[in-house]
């Protein structure tokens, strides 16, 4: 049995007080430039094409894929920076499973319940973090490859479990060994007389 | 600077005989938390307008044992097909394309027209009747269509 370690920086979504509210509008993404509206009703940022809103994806483009096998432990680690009153009860739910066209399946999940203490000054690091470990079950799927977490929950209020505003995951972030063999660069090499 | 492309090499299409057996090599990479055995599959296919259509008769199998391997692992291995005479059911004269496939999986390659088929006997005497019967039934037609446009020929009698 082994440990495996993904850990998933939500540094973009920082909780800076809670909950945190904006006013409808236009803002730029600080970290690609891109603009981005706002709109208070959904507590959604969305995009702009073709005179069509669309919201913006939470699923995000894994930095390293993490190799599990059955009856290995997976370790998912949440930080985040935050300023803001003590929370308490706060939930986190983990997830791992498939991200599709219609959404996100989830295979195998866990709810962790947390505490945030009081943060008055804004921190240079992550200053919150939290984990779950998962059991990779021997049923694994070779495509269950996608994980993702929602933060929601607390006193005060972090948000909908609904319509959560903390969310947030990576695609392709696993790649899992399971007790079906997983294929790559499959090819005919060569073809001739026998 | 010289700038190079090394793309893989496409295949190249071969002739064989009907009767012929054809070793397919297969490569690949894989990863299993256990110890299993695949099956891959080999064969001939055509296309028409209907999509692309196996010739099911030619298609050859085999079983691989893949040791557990949680780190992408090179294998390759051979598929024999035989690409059985139309006589016996089998495959007609003709181009093809090649598919190899790992069953049970979305492992699949394939390339179009890359096995020509020839050499099946056209001897017989079902198969000349077949092919010259088109024309034999227009001549038919015309012998039996000639003479009454003759008579209708609007020829006057004195």
């Amino acid at each position: 049995m082994k440990l495996r370690t993904m850990a998933l920086e939500l540094g973009v979504l920082a909780v800076n007080s809670v909950p945190q509210e904006y006013a409808a509008g236009w803002y730029v993404d600080p970290n690609t430039g891109q603009q981005v509206y706002y709109d208070p009703a959904t507590r959604n940022f969305y995009t702009q094409a073709g005179g069509i809103y669309i919201p913006m994806s939470y699923m995000n483009t894994a930095p390293k894929q993490v190799t599990v096998s059955p009856s290995d432990n997976l370790r998912i680690t949440v930080s985040f920076k935050y300023t803001g009153p003590a929370v308490t009860g706060a939930c986190i739910r983990y997830c791992i499973g498939v991200y599709g066209t219609f959404g996100f399946t989830e295979d195998l999940v866990a709810i962790e319940s947390f505490n945030i203490p009081q943060v008055v000054t804004p921190p240079s690091v992550a200053n919150v973090s939290n984990s779950h470990t998962f059991a990779i079950p021997t049923n694994i799927g070779t495509d269950w490859d996608d994980i993702y977490i929602k933060m929601y929950g607390g006193t005060p209020s972090l948000g909908s479990d609904v319509t959560p505003s903390y969310i947030f995951g990576y695609e392709n972030a696993l790649i899992i060994v399971g007790t079906q063999p997983n294929i790559t660069e499959f090819k005919i090499a060569d073809f001739a007389k026998a | 600077m010289l700038n190079m492309f090394l793309a893989p090499l496409s295949l190249v299409a071969t002739t064989f005989n009907a009767g012929d057996t054809v070793k397919v090599t297969i490569s690949f990479n894989y990863v299993v938390g256990v110890n299993t055995t695949v099956k891959l599959h080999a064969g001939p296919y055509y296309t028409n307008i209907l999509g692309k259509h196996m010739v099911d008769s030619c298609v050859g199998s085999t079983d691989l044992p893949l040791v557990a391997a949680s780190t992408p692992t090179p294998q390759s291995t051979t598929v024999d097909l035989v690409l059985v005479p139309k006589a016996n059911g089998g495959i007609d004269n003709g181009t093809y394309g090649l598919r190899v496939w790992i069953e049970g999986t979305d492992a699949l390659a394939e390339q179009d027209a890359v096995i020509i088929v020839s050499g099946n006997s056209s001897g017989g005497i079902g198969d000349t009747l077949t092919s010259i019967m088109p024309m034999l039934m227009m001549v038919m037609m015309m012998g039996m269509i000639m003479p009454m446009m003759q008579g209708m020929g609007g020829g006057t009698e004195e």
